[in-house]
């Protein structure tokens, strides 16, 4: 049996008050197992450790117990002391009866009994302790700091002097965190840029410091010694290895943003550096996927970024980016049903941009001459020169293809020259884009009839590929009696016959069925042929398919509309003279979701008409087809959804000959895909279909926008139209831009690739994306810093609603000479200087009740220094400041605070209950608590002192490194006196603001702490590891693998062979989960085994 | 037995980064509490195996604590939530094995919950005296 040594600490009186420790000691040297019992009035002492050392030699001691304080204060000591007597350290325990009996308890009696209880149990355990020896584990001699402000860079500058590779992480573009945001610092008024630039440019030129800006960690596994990083380095969409930062991008970026950096006080370009002396000093695209209108555009044009460059007068390359997506920006500029519109965020706010309109406009004024190029690559034929076909030979053309565009008719353009009406859309609107399209060396053969002219089959011969594109022609008939009755039209081929110029004759009274932009239309072509006009649609207004404002133009122009009709027949003898139809009441949606018309019985009444004029649909032409062609039951095209290839491979088709009558841009969308496609095909690579991000401001944003209405079309006068004049006029200039200024910069980077175009080492990459890299480090130091509280909670001060009211940070920026007005204190309203400015501290710190309860520690001595600066900057100026207590500890601070009321700053003392703007005029309304009276003070200007706060994700970036945070956010520290600079987890250090509030001095000087922390890691060799780690006894072991599930370090794993569970000792971290989870007790921690944990249980329930 | 007499015996299970430094901290503050719950310390409140529960309730205790870490705030990751499914399914054992189930209470209190951690031994103390010996419902 051991021989077990038991030393009982009166901790002065701490223990002895509550512990009879004489009694005590008498009764423990009976216990069995005991050889040696003792006191003393402090172990800790050296006489007091002296007395275990010669204990264990002269008694020949095999474990020793202290009955002491907690484990957690002395356990190493008395491990070291038993070391130097010659035990093994693990064979001496701790038994706590100071904080958890004599502290807890009054009673002598009582305290005695317990401290009796806790002893003996520990007695229990030291009985079957194992000597052990620690683990040993190669560190990896890299440390990785986390935080780019002042905090990560002393950190990463100490860490890498002393020798060692240092990875430094930084969230944001460039290193400097807030530190480089202020103008000068307290006491001394230094310059904070000069003081830190000096710093962020040592930290870049380092040679073992590794810079990683617009990084962040992604995941981290590990223990001390041995970290795994995950760091995902974000895409800044510029390839930092070439760009020199000239800043020819920032000078072409059409697109302003917010600029953080500013504190929002100035605006940014969507490709920007965050300040001019940043490190790196490199550009990063502000990019938050594609905007909405973009995405909702079929054919994916980008309207974002032609309204921006149309805010900076660039028209030619508006229209280029334009044509990018969609050679018809004149017709779609004029007759799209732009689906962007329906998306467009600004509509949120109060009306959508006019996109389609700014389009044409752009189509109008942006002509520029066209260089005719000639395709040299493999030909394709494209049947159909409609707006699917043409497109699709554009974008083939573009790719070098050779492209022949066979069509039927005499004149190219489809249903754009043969359906469209020209007062909507003129012919040398068409023109243009047709000509656009040529200039691409796309050949356009009219008056070929492919299936007679000449057969698929010669196409297929002579091409490597044949794209279909031959619209739906054919009308659909009424199916009632009386259709073949002269004066009965069909829509297409009037509106055919109108735009061929032939001469067509009408009726007075002319009926015009159904509810489609064709109907319309035909209504209002009518119209201007002299005719009444009167359209009869089944459903209401609401279900019309017609473009909503294409009815109200019809509407206006005269033509009359009646709902809930439907026509049962057609009367006449030879001629038609009648219609009789019959009412109509709404039931249930159909599968279009519109609500299904059901006649109503006996309400037919009769209309007389000279002509009708059928507009109920149509569909594609395809008996010419042979029947390899599959076709659908409502006689379109099959196609393959992916790649628009029909049955008969090498001939593909789109628009309305697969999807029957839609719109332009699908038709575009069509022809564009099938380009796509078949230049893979031939080149035979896969088929890729990009998903983009939607990019666009939260909802919350949109508040703070000022409503803007709408630019309106202006309008050929209704008295003047006539003759077949177009209806809308098109924008002027100003309107033209006015409009595109009302643009959200949904996405900020609009992707105008103006950058691209003056970037000259080609450093612009929009493509670029994340990477994650992966690192092996040894040590962290967290330095994520602080953001301030949002002001905006602090509504009582008028944040965000007054705009002269400003936070302290912004005050900063204003004071700066690198700030938005450089230097110059100028008020944000209206840039007037101010002559009295009302500071109010604690804005959010020490209100337990309405906000956060501890002290920001460092508002006080700034804005004591921003009197004093404002005061330099403006001689006459009146700084007030309102405080609860002046609290300036800190070495010269005291000083600097009298200096600062010496010079003629007001302070009063108490809490502003009130901030509001009263005729121009900010009124300050607060109590001086000195004299017990309300204060009303006129400011021209507030400074907030928000509290401090963790910086934002810090929490879900805590719960990654598995460390822990208090309950306001910030980093907790090993103990709060004795371990400042540790986290909880070995081998993570925490320094700067992240760990709770704290001036510069401070945030060096603990960074500095940490590093020297990670540097004793790091310039060891090896490391030690508690060897109390759970093993596996191979005879029990049955190999269920229950411990590998439970294990949350990965640290066991099965051996298959020997179907026996192994531990990898360094992952271990010893919670013994596994061994509570073993059925078989083969997983025992190492001193803490089932035993032992029995004997103590037992002992404990003991009766004296 | 007298109830006003009754003196529980009571073993308390505590993880050392928690509970245990919580009851470190009752004491620095010179909290008072009752004498009955003898603490023994395991690095996580995981590693108990309901055998050593039921072997204390085996061996006379009248009530069992177990003291861990709050959910998400684990040392070890999630040894918590272990522990707080083993106690489940142990509180519907204890009631086929005729223990009252409350003799047996699970709490998460953290390194900072001096406070709490002084309160909950005083109720677990009183729940107990309440339900009387172990013994004596035997």
């Amino acid at each position: 049996m051991k021989r077990i040594g038991v030393f009982i600490c009166h901790c002065g009186i701490n223990i002895a008050k509550t512990v009879d420790v004489e009694a005590l000691t008498e009764e423990i040297k009976k216990y069995p197992g005991v050889v040696h019992a003792e006191n003393y009035k402090y172990m800790c002492s050296d006489p007091g450790q002296n007395l275990v050392v010669d204990a264990i030699k002269k008694q020949k001691l095999d474990a020793v117990v202290v009955a002491a304080c907690s484990p957690t204060l002395h356990e190493n000591t008395f491990r070291n002391t038993s070391e130097r007597g010659g035990l093994n350290r693990y064979v001496c325990e701790m038994a706590n009866v100071r904080e958890q009996c004599s502290w807890v308890h009054d009673d002598k009696a009582i305290g005695t009994t317990k401290a009796a209880h806790i002893i003996k149990s520990i007695i229990e355990k030291v009985k079957y302790d194992e000597a052990l020896e620690p683990i040993l584990v190669d560190v990896t001699r890299r440390a990785l700091v986390v935080g780019g402000g002042i905090a990560g860079i002393q950190a990463a500058l100490d860490i890498a002097n002393a020798g060692i590779e240092t990875i430094l992480v930084e969230r944001s573009p460039s290193i400097g965190g807030h530190m480089i945001q202020l103008s000068e610092t307290f006491p001394t008024l230094d310059c904070s840029q000069c003081i830190m630039t000096p710093k962020m440019v040592e930290v870049a030129q380092h040679d073992k410091i590794k810079l990683l800006t617009y990084s962040e960690i992604e995941e981290i596994s590990g223990s001390v010694g041995n970290f795994k990083v995950k760091v995902r380095r974000k895409s800044p969409f510029v390839d930092w290895e070439k760009c020199n930062g000239c800043g020819e991008c920032d000078l072409a970026c059409p697109v302003s943003t917010d600029n953080e950096f500013e504190c929002h006080l100035a605006t940014q370009k969507a490709i920007y550096r965050p300040f001019p002396q940043a490190v790196p000093n490199r550009f990063t695209i502000s990019k938050l996927g594609q905007p909405p209108c973009r995405i909702a555009c079929p054919a994916g044009v980008n309207a974002q970024g032609y309204i921006a460059l149309i805010r900076a007068g660039k028209y030619k390359e508006a229209l280029e980016l334009e044509r990018e997506a969609n050679p018809f920006a004149s017709v779609c500029g004029r007759v799209c049903n732009h689906p962007c519109e329906s998306d467009c965020v600004r509509g949120e706010v109060e009306e959508p941009i006019a996109i389609a309109s700014l389009k044409r406009y752009v189509a109008d004024v942006g002509s520029y001459p066209l260089e005719q190029k000639k395709p040299t690559g493999e030909k394709i034929a494209v049947v159909g020169s409609g707006p699917g076909g043409l497109s699709c030979a554009y974008f083939l053309a573009k790719m070098n293809y050779r492209v022949t565009v066979y069509e039927a008719e005499n004149v190219a353009g489809g249903m754009l020259v043969l359906g469209i009406p020209e007062f909507r859309l003129p012919r040398n609107a068409i023109q243009a884009d047709i000509d656009y399209i040529k200039s691409f060396g796309v050949e356009i053969k009219t008056g070929v009839r492919v299936g007679e002219t000449m057969s698929l089959d010669d196409l297929q011969k002579n091409h490597r590929a044949v794209f279909i594109a031959t619209g739906a022609y054919e009308e659909m008939k009424l199916n009632i009696d009386g259709e073949d009755l002269r004066g009965v039209l069909h829509c297409i081929s009037f509106l055919e016959k109108v735009n061929k110029g032939e001469k067509i004759t009408l009726g007075k009274k002319v009926a015009v069925i159904g509810g489609g932009n064709a109907a319309v239309d035909a209504a209002r072509v009518a119209k201007r042929l002299g005719s009444d006009v009167t359209i009869l649609y089944r459903r209401s207004r609401r279900e019309m398919p017609a473009n909503s404002w294409e009815v109200d133009e019809a509407e206006r122009e005269g033509v009359k509309i009646e709902f809930l009709v439907a026509p049962t027949k057609i009367i006449g003898t030879n001629r038609m003279q009648e219609i009789e139809c019959i009412r109509m009441e709404l039931g249930a949606p159909d599968a279009s979701g519109r609500r299904r018309p059901i006649p109503i019985e006996g309400s037919e009444f009769r209309i007389p008409v000279d002509n009708i004029i059928v507009a109920i649909s149509q569909k594609p032409q395809i008996d010419w087809l042979e029947p390899a062609f599959e076709r659908t039951k409502w006689g379109t095209l099959v196609v393959d959804p992916d790649t628009l290839e029909t049955k008969v491979k090498g001939v593909y088709a789109g628009g309305d000959v697969v999807t029957g009558p839609a719109t332009i841009i699908e038709a575009v969308a069509a022809g564009k895909k099938a380009a796509e496609v078949i230049d893979a095909h031939i080149r035979g690579v896969p088929v890729v279909h990009k998903q983009y991000k939607k990019g666009r401001p939260e909802p919350e944003d949109l508040k703070r926008i000022q409503k803007v209405l709408r630019a309106e079309m202006p309008k050929l006068d209704v008295n003047k139209r006539s003759k077949f004049d177009e209806v809308e006029l098109g924008f002027e200039e100003e309107v033209a831009k006015k409009e595109a200024e009302r643009c959200l910069n949904c996405a900020i980077c609009c992707e105008c690739l103006q950058c691209e175009t003056v970037c000259e080492p080609k450093a612009i990459a929009h493509d670029l994306e994340d990477k994650i890299e992966e690192y092996d480090v040894g040590a962290l130091v967290v330095a994520t810093g602080f953001d301030l509280y949002d002001a905006e909670r602090l509504k009582e001060y008028g944040y965000g609603t007054v705009q002269d009211v400003v936070t302290s940070l912004q005050f900063e920026r204003l004071l700066s000479a690198s700030g938005p007005t450089a230097g110059e204190l100028k008020r944000p309203s209206d840039g007037r200087v101010p002559k009295r400015i009302v500071f109010i501290q604690c804005a959010g710190s020490r209100d337990k009740e309405n906000h956060l309860e501890y002290c920001s520690k460092i508002c006080c001595m700034y804005t004591a220094k921003h009197a004093l600066l404002f005061k330099h900057r403006v001689h006459d100026g009146e700084p007030i400041i309102f405080y609860i207590d002046v609290r300036t500890s800190g070495k010269g601070y005291e000083e600097f605070y009298n200096r600062v009321t010496d010079e003629g700053t007001l302070y009063i003392r108490g809490k502003v209950s009130k901030v509001y703007q009263d005729n121009g005029r900010i009124v300050v309304l607060g109590a001086d608590t000195l004299s017990g009276k309300k204060v009303e003070v006129d400011a021209d200007m507030v400074v907030l002192a928000p509290a401090m706060v963790p910086t934002e994700g810090n929490e879900e970036f805590v719960r990654k490194l598995k460390i822990q945070c208090d309950a306001k956010g910030f980093l907790t520290e090993a103990h709060p006196k004795l371990r400042p600079v540790e986290s909880q987890t070995m081998g993570i250090f925490l320094a700067g603001a992240a760990q709770g509030p704290k001036d510069i001095p401070e945030v060096v000087a603990q960074a500095s702490g940490a590093a020297s922390k990670a540097i004793a890691i790091l310039s060891q060799d090896k490391i030690s590891f508690e060897p109390t780690v759970a093993g596996v006894d191979e005879d029990l072991c049955s190999g269920c693998s229950i411990c590998v599930g439970v294990c949350p370090y990965n640290a066991r794993e099965l051996d298959k062979e020997k179907m026996v569970v192994k531990v990898t000792e360094a992952l271990c971290q010893g919670c013994g989960s596994c061994s509570a989870a073993c059925p078989s007790g083969a997983a025992q921690q190492k001193n803490l085994v089932d035993k032992q944990i029995e004997q103590m249980v037992v002992t404990v329930l003991e009766e004296k | 037995m007298m109830k006003g007499n009754f003196e529980p015996k009571i073993i308390g299970f505590f993880c050392k980064w928690c509970t245990s430094a919580a009851a470190d901290l009752a004491g620095t503050s010179r909290k008072k509490y009752p004498a009955n719950v003898i603490p023994i310390r395991f690095f996580c409140s995981s590693r108990i195996d309901p055998q050593h529960i039921l072997q204390a309730f085996r061996n006379g205790a009248d009530g069992v604590l177990i003291g861990g870490c709050h959910f998400g705030d684990c040392h070890y990751q999630n040894g918590n939530y272990k522990t707080a499914r083993r106690v489940a399914l142990l509180h519907k054992l204890l009631e086929g094995m005729g223990i009252d189930k409350r003799r047996l209470r699970l709490e998460w209190i953290s390194a900072a919950e001096g406070e709490k951690f002084t309160k909950v031994i005083k109720e677990f103390t009183d729940e107990i005296k309440k339900l009387g010996s172990i013994q004596g419902k035997n």
